[in-house]
């Protein structure tokens, strides 16, 4: 961002610690698959998620690639830098900010998946891949605000690259295939209608946002909003220290991350949670277990006990009971709640 | 194509019998396709990729959801037509020799006509390109494979026969397995290389067995009396055509070349059919069978497969065994339920009916799926899992090319470019590669996936407030609401009582909202139907819903036992009047008679009349009949 046109910092974002949370656990560790912020009109979603890009950490990257292939890793290279590393020659690497990218509603099928690039082909008559959205929000924070109202075949789209980490292109006359991973963050107001499954699930986390039911809190809002309208550059820097501490501690915790191993007592755990619930797939089992651990690395610790356990079922469960009714869906977690202190009573 | 490392074949938890599919599919290639079905998260393409593994040479293509047909199945190289000037063909993906296995995921997601497009070719093994002024016919073989998610929408019965194989994949519930399936994605996403290097030697085992398998394979033979058993068992299945009886015995043969007999016995059989009839199979015809032969057949049947997976695994505990055989047991059991139920609202009439609903809602979720295939086998030949429109402006998903119309400023860049490729070598070029003129231009054609808008109309009147009724209507009500998920349908609830009629839920796709509406549903009170059907014509005539693309219906859900007339006429006649009116707006209507009892009125059977409208009664009604004919009601305008 420039800084002409400051973020409104993320430290300064009053309540709503589920989505701080949540965001911030897939900050530490990106494949926990990304965010689904539900709420009304008007909860800091946005600002949370334009926030955080503010907070994200570099990537060291191979150079000049244009979808940025992360380094030191050989399972998602794009065609380019693959045969690149198989050469042997070491690659140039750069550290890039990892940045949001916005995917809008009206985007057209072409754009996102990437299409024939129509230049070179009048110009030289040269079939070349003109890559899209997804190659763009390979390795970043792919943004889709209102997603519930994104078109069913974008979604299609959305969901056959988040299922392999690979975009791959078969359309006017291009055959291409790249890395798209990406931490896909989405809002939505549930009265505007209903997510698809499938896709709901291709969210590692989900939060439910309320506005603020204080009244001190709702004033302390306003306060800050008028002050950062006012002058948004001194707003920020008096959030500055906090803004750098929130980075180091991400930091911290992204190095502590690589050294937990979950333990059989949370593996077991999760599962029992899975089947509790009985919930579809294998998904959740997952997520529970990375956001578990997040959550510890952001405590500075290296094992995971119950509350991170309990924080993370409740961000990462809930969209994926779907067929349960409402009221009984809180029941249910109550009785998953129990079920962790119990497992982790000694 | 970027190499993208599959997980290893033998590191897949469970799944047995989705695993020995595979295997089956790839040691003998006359099997044509393998469809895998499941829910989200149960390592549908997962299992599917993780094939590169084992085959030999470790070609698997992909064909992703954007796929356009030009790419599929050839079609002119463009930087050949315009740096040299010769017409040659790109081939497609298809076409493409090397690939040993395709894959598609989520194939109930994908273009009709590029699934067909598929599995005729991989049935006739050849693809004929009839396009851009060449035609060309590419021998071709490869396995096809695919994935799909049925609570996404399901498959034609034409799409689903063309597959040999289908199988569920397994909801894993042993504890020590899934923590095991955890642990192990988390090492293989840690470190791809080192997990696989792991199972090396289990797949250089499974190599092994299938090229002994794939020897051994031309011997084997199946006795005749097998033969007979298995024509008595598709028979016995009302599988629908030859390809299944075809298939029975394909797969049979080959599970015996796994196991290293010569000669199928009764065990492959079983097991093969499992695989090979399930998703053939068509609903029984309701007159033919009586209910007991019925459960006759499922007990049976049930047996059957229980000696099945205690022969095949001995060592599963016995809560797999729903998991090996999903359709049969769910299938028929599904139906009882359903016969069942008026029994049990009957008997429990004055429990609060908010958990009745949830019980019938709960259950209709798979007969909804059955249903879907009967309905689309019956009357529809021109399939669809959602009611697909050709859009006129431009979005929408793009799927073909026309000439372009003047108007229209959607052009297709690419077929253009592929149109004028021939006649560049005549044309002057001034400075670009290449040269379109206006009659090469063609423009997109694009389908949009259209949901129809459908009202309730709910009589709320005190008439109506027995509680069983009023049970049976919500359920009904319920179950539309699963199926409006699955085709994006806008759902509304209107309701009329008292003097009015209110509209409880604007049309909607927020199925939750809806249930909550409906749980909160009041009764009690007069019967203004007139103004009810007044409101509801607005509502979808008027106003930001006429607009919507796709079909308008409005179900009527009365008894007919009308007692409010806002003219100060006769309620009949002024009744009449108003249906008349409505019947000649652009909207379809459903009407349910709930009246039961004797003396009947039998007004809501001329309602249906004046309004235009399939009746039909809720002493028949079955709730899945319901739903057929609304859908029926509902196709026969769209397509």
């Amino acid at each position: 961002m420039s800084d002409d046109n400051p973020v409104y910092p993320f430290s300064a974002i009053v309540g709503q610690e589920d989505m701080k949370d949540a965001l911030l656990a897939n900050v530490v560790n990106p494949s926990i698959g990304g965010v689904l912020i539900k709420g009304e009109k008007g909860t800091a979603k946005s600002t949370a998620v334009r926030a955080v890009a503010d907070l994200l950490p570099e990537r060291k990257t191979i150079k000049n690639c244009i979808f940025h292939c992360g380094a030191g890793q050989k399972r998602y290279l794009c065609p380019s830098c693959r045969a690149l590393s198989e050469s042997g020659k070491t690659p140039e690497y750069e550290n890039v900010k990892m940045r949001v990218v916005e995917l809008p509603l009206s985007a057209t099928e072409d754009r996102v998946a990437g299409t024939l690039d129509i230049e070179q082909a009048i110009t030289k008559g040269e079939k070349k891949f003109e890559p899209g959205v997804l190659a763009a929000a390979n390795g970043n924070i792919l943004y889709v605000d209102e997603v519930n109202l994104l078109d069913d075949h974008i979604v299609d789209l959305l969901l056959d690259a988040a299922a392999m980490g690979t975009n791959f292109v078969e359309r006017e006359g291009i055959s291409y295939s790249h890395p798209s991973r990406f931490m896909l963050v989405g809002t939505m107001n549930p009265e505007e209608g209903d997510l698809r499954p499938q896709l709901l699930d291709r969210f590692g986390l989900s939060v439910n946002v309320e506005g603020e039911r204080r009244t001190e809190s709702r004033t302390e809002i306003v306060k800050r909003r008028l002050e950062f309208e006012k002058n948004p550059h001194d707003f920020c820097d008096k959030y500055e220290p906090l803004q750098q501490d929130l980075r180091e501690k991400i930091k911290t915790a992204k190095k502590i991350i690589g050294d937990i191993e979950p333990d059989d007592l949370l593996l077991n755990t999760a599962v029992k949670i899975s089947l509790l619930l009985n919930v579809d797939g294998h998904r959740s089992d997952l997520t529970l277990v990375k956001t578990a651990c997040a959550f510890a690395a952001l405590d500075e610790r290296n094992s995971v006990n119950g509350d991170d356990l309990i924080k993370a079922a409740g961000l990462a469960l809930p969209h994926r009971m779907r067929k349960l009714p409402f009221e009984d869906a809180r029941l249910e977690f109550d009785r998953v709640e129990s079920l962790i202190l119990e497992s982790y009573k000694n | 194509m970027t190499d993208y490392k599959p997980y290893p074949f033998p590191a897949i938890i469970g799944n047995s019998i989705a695993k020995k599919a595979l295997l089956c599919v790839i040691i003998n290639e006359d099997i044509n396709g393998l469809l895998v079905t499941g829910t989200r998260g149960s390592a549908k393409s997962v299992l599917l990729r993780s094939a590169k593994t084992i085959l030999e040479d470790k070609k698997v293509g992909i064909v992703p959801l954007n796929t356009t047909e030009d790419r599929l199945f050839g079609s002119i190289d463009i930087e050949k037509a315009v740096t040299r000037g010769d017409i040659g063909i790109s081939s497609g993906i298809l076409a493409e020799n090397n690939f040993q296995m395709i894959v598609a995921d989520d194939i109930n997601l994908l273009d009709e006509k590029i699934v067909h497009g598929i599995l005729n070719t991989s049935e006739t093994g050849s693809v004929i390109i009839e396009r851009e002024g060449f035609s060309k016919n590419i021998t071709t073989h490869y396995i096809f494979a695919a994935t799909m998610d049925p609570e996404e929408g399901g498959l034609s019965p034409q799409m689903l026969d063309r597959f040999d194989l289908c199988i569920d994949t397994d909801v894993i519930k042993d504890e020590g397995d899934r923590a095991e399936v955890i642990r192990n994605c988390l090492e293989f996403e840690k470190d791809p290389d080192k997990f696989t290097l792991k199972f090396q030697s289990d797949i250089a085992k499974i190599r092994v067995n299938i090229e002994n398998a794939k020897e051994r394979l031309p011997y084997v033979l199946i006795p005749g009396a097998l033969l007979e058993i298995m024509s008595e068992l598709c028979l016995e299945m009302n599988v629908s055509g030859q390809r299944g009886d075809i298939a029975l015995a394909k797969v049979s043969k080959t599970l015996a070349a796994m196991d290293g007999r010569d000669d199928v016995v009764f065990e492959d059989i079983k097991e093969a059919a499992l695989i090979t009839l399930q998703h053939r199979r068509r609903n029984p015809p309701p007159q033919n069978e009586s209910p007991e032969n019925r459960s006759q057949d499922q007990n049976k049947e049930r047996d059957d497969d229980e000696d099945h997976s205690k022969a095949e695994n001995p060592d599963n505990s016995p809560d797999k065994k729903p998991t090996g055989n999903p359709g049969i047991d769910t299938d028929l059991q599904n139906e009882d339920e359903k016969n069942e139920e008026p029994d049990d609202n009957n008997s429990s009439q004055n429990m609060p009916s908010s958990e009745q609903i949830f019980s019938v809602g709960s259950v209709f979720e798979v007969i909804d799926y059955l249903n879907e295939k009967s309905v689309k086998k019956s009357n529809r030949d021109k399939s669809g899992n959602r009611s697909s429109v050709i859009s006129y402006d431009s979005r929408g998903r793009y799927i073909s090319y026309k000439n372009l119309n003047k108007k229209k400023n959607d052009i297709a860049i690419c077929p253009s470019i592929r149109a004028a490729a021939p006649f560049q070598r005549f044309r002057t070029k001034e400075g670009l590669a290449i040269n379109v003129k206006k009659s090469d231009l063609r423009e997109k054609v694009r389908e949009k996936k259209t949901g129809n808008t459908l009202l309730f109309l709910v009589d709320a009147s005190g008439s109506m407030g027995a509680g069983k009724r009023m049970v049976s209507v919500k359920g009904a009500i319920l179950s539309l609401l699963n199926d409006a998920y699955q085709k994006r349908d806008m759902v509304g609830l209107m309701v009329f009582r008292k003097k009015e009629a209110t509209l409880l839920l604007p049309p909607t796709k927020s199925c939750d909202l809806a249930y909550k509406m409906l749980k909160e549903m009041p009764t009690g009170g007069r019967t203004p139907l007139s103004r009810g059907i007044i409101e509801a014509t607005k509502l979808l005539t008027q106003g930001r819903y006429s607009k919507m693309g796709g079909s308008r219906a409005v179900i009527i859900l009365t008894d007919g036992r009308i007692n409010v007339s806002e003219s100060g006429k006769n309620p009949y006649e002024e009744l009449k009047e108003t249906a008349k009116k409505a019947s000649e707006e652009d909207v379809q209507f459903v009407v349910v008679d709930t009246e039961e009892g004797f003396p009947r009125i039998g007004f809501a059977k001329k309602l249906a009349f004046e309004l235009g409208a399939t009746y039909f009664c809720i002493d028949s009604l079955n709730k899945a009949k319901l739903r057929n004919l609304v859908k029926e009601a509902v196709y026969t305008r769209v397509l």
